[in-house]
């Protein structure tokens, strides 16, 4: 039998924790120098997405447009577009500031990190008829695939910045000694209390107290860099400035 | 509004803004209007906005207001009002240059501005 050829699928390669920070880093100093270095949060997306990349913007009705799935963003990387849902835009829903703009951030990563395996070659024929709606890849609430953690990663690295971070955390807290989860539930009800009056209610789930708690801690930088709580609770504990465990000591 | 007018707007609303640097956010709160609307407007599925809107636009990215506003589909603000002080002599002129050619009509537009400082 004759052996069959076929061309390997381009995969998504493995990144280390380092390599998110590096090109987080690459991206906005490639902006800075062309726009003037950012300094200080919060970090201007838009600007770094629409300005700096050219990437086309449109805001649509995308759970409408895709009634099979809870798609908040979608980008056809050969046009060079991204559709984000309505109900994100800031302007129209104050509340969902950071979530918009983790969602740009996320799309601008995919751009960053994925578009080689979606961008047609320019002397390849379309397998498809040109100018079809499908995108080339939909950002939905709940998605887990390698793709799009590393979109969030990147997204979450290019919105906070690690120096810009620790300098904050410095600054807030005096130190760079992290927060232990065991150390806010010494005051945990009052903590439980003042959140559930900010957020009108408690999430469901296993860690949502222990989120709740966390991201109580969060809140001040999250509103500085303009992301969700949720958003910088994630960042700062990759950072290992909030640890949900005290790891024993030689000593203790 | 015609479909071709809102297309051609809608593009070259899009084009020039880029081109300029203003993000979709950005632009909408110079503009005055929700960056919903102004992408509505760009993706072609609401007619162009008003007058006095298209103006801000086309200064913002210095564009000619006249040819902005034409391609919008309105009217410039001062317009009306200069029909309203000779409501026989302008709509008549107007009709009487119908047809001209840009050339000759930028000929007669000379003939006025000579007519307007020998009458000072």
């Amino acid at each position: 039998m004759a052996r069959r050829f076929t061309k390997p699928k381009p995969e998504v390669s493995y990144l280390a924790p380092d390599d998110f920070e590096n090109e987080a880093a690459l991206i906005l100093s490639e902006y800075g120098n062309a726009h003037g270095q950012v300094n200080e949060p919060p970090i201007p997306i838009d600007d770094i997405v629409e300005e700096y990349f050219k990437l086309v913007v449109e805001y649509k009705d995308l759970r409408a447009k895709y009634p099979e799935g809870d798609v908040l963003a979608a980008i056809f990387f050969n046009d060079k577009r991204i559709e984000v849902d309505a109900s994100l835009v800031p302007e129209d829903f104050p509340a969902m500031r950071g979530r918009y703009r983790f969602t740009l951030a996320h799309e601008l990563s995919h751009w960053r990190l994925h578009r080689h395996l979606y961008l047609r070659q320019a002397n390849q024929p379309a397998l498809l008829p040109a100018g079809g709606a499908k995108p080339d890849h939909v950002l939905r609430s709940r998605l887990t695939d390698r793709k799009e953690f590393q979109a969030n990663h990147l997204a979450g690295c290019i919105l906070m910045p690690r120096e810009m971070v620790k300098r904050l955390w410095h600054a807030a807290h005096g130190s760079m000694d992290p927060i232990y989860l065991d150390d806010l539930r010494r005051k945990q009800q009052a903590i439980l209390t003042a959140e559930v009056l900010r957020r009108g209610g408690i999430k469901s789930g296993d860690d949502a107290i222990d989120n709740m708690l966390l991201e109580y801690v969060a809140r001040p930088m999250a509103e500085t860099f303009e992301v969700s709580p949720d958003a910088m609770r994630i960042r700062l504990e990759g950072m290992n400035l909030l640890l949900r465990k005290k790891e024993p000591t030689l000593f203790a | 509004m015609s479909k071709k007018a809102q297309k051609r707007f809608g593009q070259l609303l899009r084009e020039k803004r880029m081109e300029k640097g203003f993000s979709l956010r950005k632009f909408a709160r110079l503009v005055g209007v929700s960056p919903t609307y102004l992408s509505q407007v760009e993706q072609m599925n609401v007619d162009p906005p008003t007058a006095d809107r298209v103006k801000r636009m086309a200064e913002l990215l210095g564009e000619s207001v006249d040819a902005w506003t034409s391609l919008a589909g309105r009217i410039t603000e001062d317009l009306p009002g200069i029909i309203h002080q000779e409501p026989t002599e302008v709509p008549d002129l107007l009709r009487a240059v119908r047809g001209l050619t840009a050339d000759q009509l930028r000929e007669l537009r000379q003939s006025a501005e000579d007519m307007k400082k020998k009458g000072k």
